[in-house]
């Protein structure tokens, strides 16, 4: 399809430009700061700009197309009128430095929503500052730095299992911490006596997701906090994977000191083709002072906000997603404290139910129970020159949007992953159908390798050159 | 619950698929000590006609803001938005899809970043566009470790002008890796560059200046950068406001080497602070250290165009904590509003208009100045500029009574600037606006 | 699967290799490590000249799929640098341990050489 630039016709425009009365101003930009060069925008009509975006849109696959079995990202229905509320012309055009009491309903969600969310969580005060998962994250990790170091004591390791998301690591080393890996055990949970070995008076803390990636409920959770607070060290709940929690264990009374939640998967705000969503951090009392300022409270007179005295600072410009927030607070009311629970419910269900149906299928990683989502591998279709890529190209000919694959991974349990996660929004039909399309891929790997190597065969484009992206790099036209 | 089609009885034959008696079963793993044994204390299910009220009734609660127009920008800027930035980014395909990781059936986002990658590569004169990192602050602070992984160092030089939020933000991700950051004063509401001179030593990784500045001025970057290159320093250029790129020279213009950018002004709502969409854009010869997603353009195995995710093996899911940075959702929503918006507008849309912003600004600060209530500096501004009131409590009263969101304050970011308003003028404020608002202070 | 491993090479852990040659080492990676790593597209540049300890970080290789650092086996200063690699690192795909070589490295302390693994205890670690 042609870009914006190839459908260029000079002398167009696509906005009204107001009238320009000011004639009477003859300064100038100074000379140093005048352009030599002329930028060239496209030149096109509103229509042809609702005709160009329309259909480029139509080239994407959204939760409204059909079931989006992600892993680990939660792809749920993102409930319409929560788009409305959001855009409410009162929050839409509040400008950040208006005076406290121009924004006292503004106040009002993001306070409230804190209080909802430690009672979900069991935490004590939430910053809605961060942009997105990894940004809390990094939020959470600075904060324990601070607290090592506002006791004089400053520590240097964080660990984190290797079946963390890459973004764990990754926090750790932007806030300056050595990262000490901890393997995972035979069946998948954090393997404690390696654990035991590693903790020691040096160690920040460790990084847990719970469920972890490959869906599974660390059985061990009581035992792995006792270790790292027994040596002063904090406990990092990454709440990805929340969903399978909610109304049923609360983060905070299983030992957790600081976490961020996703507020874009487990609380139903959408994805926006990679953002923005919102990864607000929550913490226990003792962590509190130390969270991104100003945070939001409340006294007899209204809403305001308040910078905690130890606080990390800023971690971005202004307060927050304040529209995802809105979506997040807005969902939490339509759902109620059952209809949460019911949610995790459906959504361990339904993975379980997918782990059933598929397992003689698709080895799973680790052959129990799962939660909210289940890892099963392609192993199997090695010998028949399949690779678990090609299987999940293969899905897309039968209108689905594939689930995670080559993550997590880690041998011998879980090479060729495939994880998938079905979130209570998707309908048993629906999951009927996905089932038989990925029995139908597998008996396809073994007769017609060939098609599944050359999927998908009915999109818009076909498999694309990935090595000459990078190569031949052509990152603007 | 309407957002959850399995039925009680469903839920039943697929347990029994599962081979579970009950759901409990399946929370074995779970230690029974840390089980909820009760509901959770919160409110509803409330329903959507309720919910509809009570969301309503809170946003009553803020001020009319629709006709209360900001007379601040400070990095937020009410411009007007085109409605077809709504039709297009309210399309399911973009709002309830996720990350392209799968690009045959993402084309549609991946084809739009690298539209809008053209559209910043264009106004910024760079090679390497980085369509989405969270914010302008976070990709100020993004540009500064960039900056220092470069270069191996770690002293910073700060213009005192870089928007006060940038800086502390550039101060909580920099806090753990020892950076020494040395803020460079102003003078005639420009940063001084006798003293930049002067602090240049071969230790420093980079110089960070924003332009237009935090008080609207329009700095010399092009002379910082000759200065600061002979010295192999690299340097970093802020752009809070980007509707200023209509009018003046690009950063590439200038050979700055990174620019961090807000894009909150092409088509995004003030929002009370957010989401807006922070871009970094740099010389090619950085590609390697420079954070978050990029597409590019390859073909497929027929031969046909498309695009892709490129140079992966910065993030973080391939290189952990040896990644770049840890970013990886971003705002990518944001990118299709500023694709649109900038289409919209084109060359001569947003040439007009940001010449329109810079007239419409003078225009009301020489009506203030006439009126003799206020006082100023005269330097080169774009469309936000400072002035002094010798009654600013009850110049912030007389606006605000009068239906404005009245200008900032500095004296909180600046103590020496007591008495001093920042002001910012955009489209939406017709000349009848201005003489009324200069109106107010003349007797 | 079959991967090429000379009989006169040394090899480490992390699955470069070590080609003696007098007081000379000349070292890449395994035919292992280029087909875990699938098609490399790039070779972070290397200063010729600059001295490295044995284990230390000698450059960074990439390909679409992954990144991994690639470390020097031996210690001592870098006399040459493979500059048709760094241009083209697929040539390391194509040709491992023959025109894919990266750097060449006036050896310090002879006795790390020893502790190198031998062909067959390479073989027999990366034994699938």
């Amino acid at each position: 399809m042609k870009l914006i630039y190839e459908k260029s016709v000079k002398g167009r425009i696509g906005f009204s430009i107001p009238e320009d009365s000011f004639d009477e101003i003859s300064v100038d930009i100074p000379e140093y700061a005048k352009p030599h060069k002329e930028y060239d925008l496209p030149e096109v009509s509103e229509p042809d700009v609702v005709r160009h975006f329309t259909k480029l849109s139509k080239l994407n696959y959204g939760v409204d197309d059909g079931l989006y079995p992600l892993g680990s990202c939660t792809m749920k229905y993102n409930p319409k009128i929560n788009e409305k509320l959001a855009n409410l012309d009162n929050f839409l055009y509040a400008h950040p430095f208006a005076p406290e009491r121009y924004v006292q309903g503004s106040l009002q969600i993001m306070f409230e929503l804190g209080e909802l969310l430690n009672e979900i969580t069991g935490m004590d005060k939430f910053s809605m500052m961060p942009a997105a998962g990894a940004h809390g994250e990094l939020t959470g990790v600075l904060m324990i730095r601070k607290y090592f170091e506002s006791k004089g004591k400053p520590r240097h390791k964080m660990i984190i299992p290797d079946s963390a998301h890459g973004t764990n690591p990754a926090s750790s080393a932007m806030a300056g911490f050595r990262v000490v890996e901890v393997k995972s055990n035979e069946r998948g949970g954090v393997d404690i006596s390696e654990l035991e070995k590693i903790m020691d008076e040096d160690t920040a803390g460790l990084m847990l997701t719970n469920p972890n990636t490959v869906g599974l409920f660390d059985e061990n959770i009581l035992k792995i906090a006792d270790i790292v607070h027994s040596k002063g060290g904090l406990l990092y709940y990454d709440g990805a994977n929340l969903n399978a929690l909610l109304g049923i264990v609360r983060p905070g009374d299983a030992g957790f000191d600081v976490l961020h939640l996703n507020l874009h998967k487990t609380f139903s705000t959408p994805h926006g083709g990679g953002g923005p969503g919102a990864g607000v951090v929550g913490a226990k009392k003792e962590l509190i002072e130390f969270l991104p300022s100003p945070i939001v409270c409340k006294n007899e007179k209204g809403y305001f906000f308040e910078f905690p005295k130890n606080s990390i600072g800023r971690v971005r410009a202004f307060y927050g997603n304040f529209s995802v927030l809105v979506k997040a607070y807005a969902w939490i009311l339509s759902m109620g404290p059952q209809g949460l629970r019911e949610a995790a419910e459906t959504s361990i269900i339904n993975a379980n139910y997918v782990l059933a149906k598929l397992k003689d299928y698709y080895k799973p990683a680790y052959d129990r129970t799962c939660m909210h989502e289940c890892v099963l591998t392609g192993k199997e279709y090695k010998k028949y020159g399949v690779k678990t890529l090609d299987i999940s190209k293969r899905l897309m000919d039968y209108g689905f949007h594939p689930p995670t694959i080559y993550f997590p991974h880690f041998e011998p349990y879980a090479e060729e992953t495939i994880m998938i996660e079905p979130p209570e929004s998707e309908s048993k039909e629906t999951l009927d159908s996905f089932i038989k399309a990925m029995i139908k891929i597998s008996k396809e790997a073994r007769t017609k390798p060939e098609l599944l190597k050359e999927a998908p065969h009915s999109t818009p484009v076909g498999r694309l050159d990935e090595v000459k992206a990078v190569k031949n790099p052509k990152l603007h036209y | 619950m309407r957002y959850i089609p399995t039925t009680e009885k469903q839920k039943e034959e697929m347990l029994k698929e599962i081979g579970v008696s009950s759901f409990t079963d399946l929370l074995k793993d779970i230690p029974d000590s840390v089980l909820l044994k009760t509901d959770l204390n919160i409110p509803g299910p409330i329903n959507e006609q309720k919910l509809t009220e009570r969301i309503y009734d809170i946003s009553k609660k803020n001020a009319d803001f629709f006709s209360i127009k900001p007379l601040v920008g400070a990095g937020a800027y009410r411009h007007f938005i085109p409605e077809v930035v709504k039709t297009i980014t309210a399309r399911e395909e973009f709002y309830t899809s996720y990350t392209p990781y799968q690009p045959e059936i993402s084309q549609g986002n991946l084809q739009s970043m690298f539209e809008y990658q053209t559209h910043i590569a264009k106004l910024t004169g760079m090679n390497v566009v980085v369509p989405s990192i969270y914010d302008g602050a976070s990709a100020t602070a993004e540009a500064v470790l960039m900056a220092m992984r470069l270069s191996k160092k770690n002293k910073i030089l700060v213009s005192s002008l870089l928007h006060p939020h940038y800086l502390e933000t550039v101060r909580t991700y920099t806090e753990p890796h020892k950076t020494e950051i040395i803020t460079i004063p102003y003078k005639n509401i420009l940063t001084n560059i006798e003293n930049f001179e002067k602090n240049l030593t071969d230790d420093v990784a980079a110089f960070i200046i924003q332009s237009p500045n935090f008080l609207g001025g329009i700095e010399n970057v092009s002379e910082f950068a000759r200065i600061a290159h002979q010295k192999n320093i690299l340097v970093i250029q802020v752009i809070a406001e980007s509707l200023s790129s209509g009018i003046l020279k690009s950063p590439g213009e200038a050979d700055v080497d990174i620019v961090a950018g807000e894009a909150q002004s092409f088509g995004m709502d003030l929002n009370f602070g957010g989401p807006y969409n922070g871009y970094l854009a740099s010389k090619m010869k950085y590609i390697r250290q420079i954070p978050g997603r990029i597409a590019g353009e390859t073909t497929d195995k027929n031969g046909n165009r498309g695009f892709v995710m490129t140079f992966r093996a910065r993030e973080q899911d391939i290189r952990r904590e040896k990644a770049t940075s840890n970013i990886c959702s971003n705002h990518a929503l944001n990118i299709v509003a500023g694709n649109v918006y900038l289409s919209l507008l084109g060359k001569r849309g947003l040439k007009s208009l940001a010449d329109l912003n810079f007239k419409s600004a003078h225009y009301l600060r020489k009506k203030l100045l006439d009126t003799k209530a206020f006082s100023g500096p005269d330097y080169p501004f774009f469309n936000e500029f400072i002035l002094k009131s010798d009654k600013k409590e009850e110049t912030i009263d007389l606006l605000m009574k009068n239906g404005f969101v009245p200008p900032l304050d500095l004296s909180k970011f600046y103590p020496e600037l007591e008495g001093y308003l920042l002001f910012a003028v955009t489209e939406i404020f017709t000349k009848k606006d201005l003489d009324f608002i200069a109106g107010l202070f003349s007797r | 699967m079959g991967y090429k491993i000379p009989e006169e090479l040394k090899y480490t852990k992390n699955d470069e290799w070590l080609k003696v040659d007098g007081e000379i080492g000349t070292v890449g990676i395994t035919d292992y490590a280029q087909d875990k790593l699938g098609d490399i597209v790039y070779l972070e540049e290397i200063e010729k000249g600059k001295k490295i300890k044995a284990g230390e970080t000698l450059t960074t290789i990439e390909s679409v799929k992954a990144a991994s650092d690639i470390y020097s086996p031996v210690s001592g200063e870098i006399v040459e640098v493979n500059e048709d690699t760094i241009k083209d690192p697929s040539i390391i795909n194509k040709d491992p341990y023959g025109k894919g070589w990266i750097v060449k490295i006036k050896i310090e302390n002879p006795a790390e050489i020893d502790k190198l693994m031998t062909p067959k205890e390479y073989s027999e670690y990366r034994k699938e």
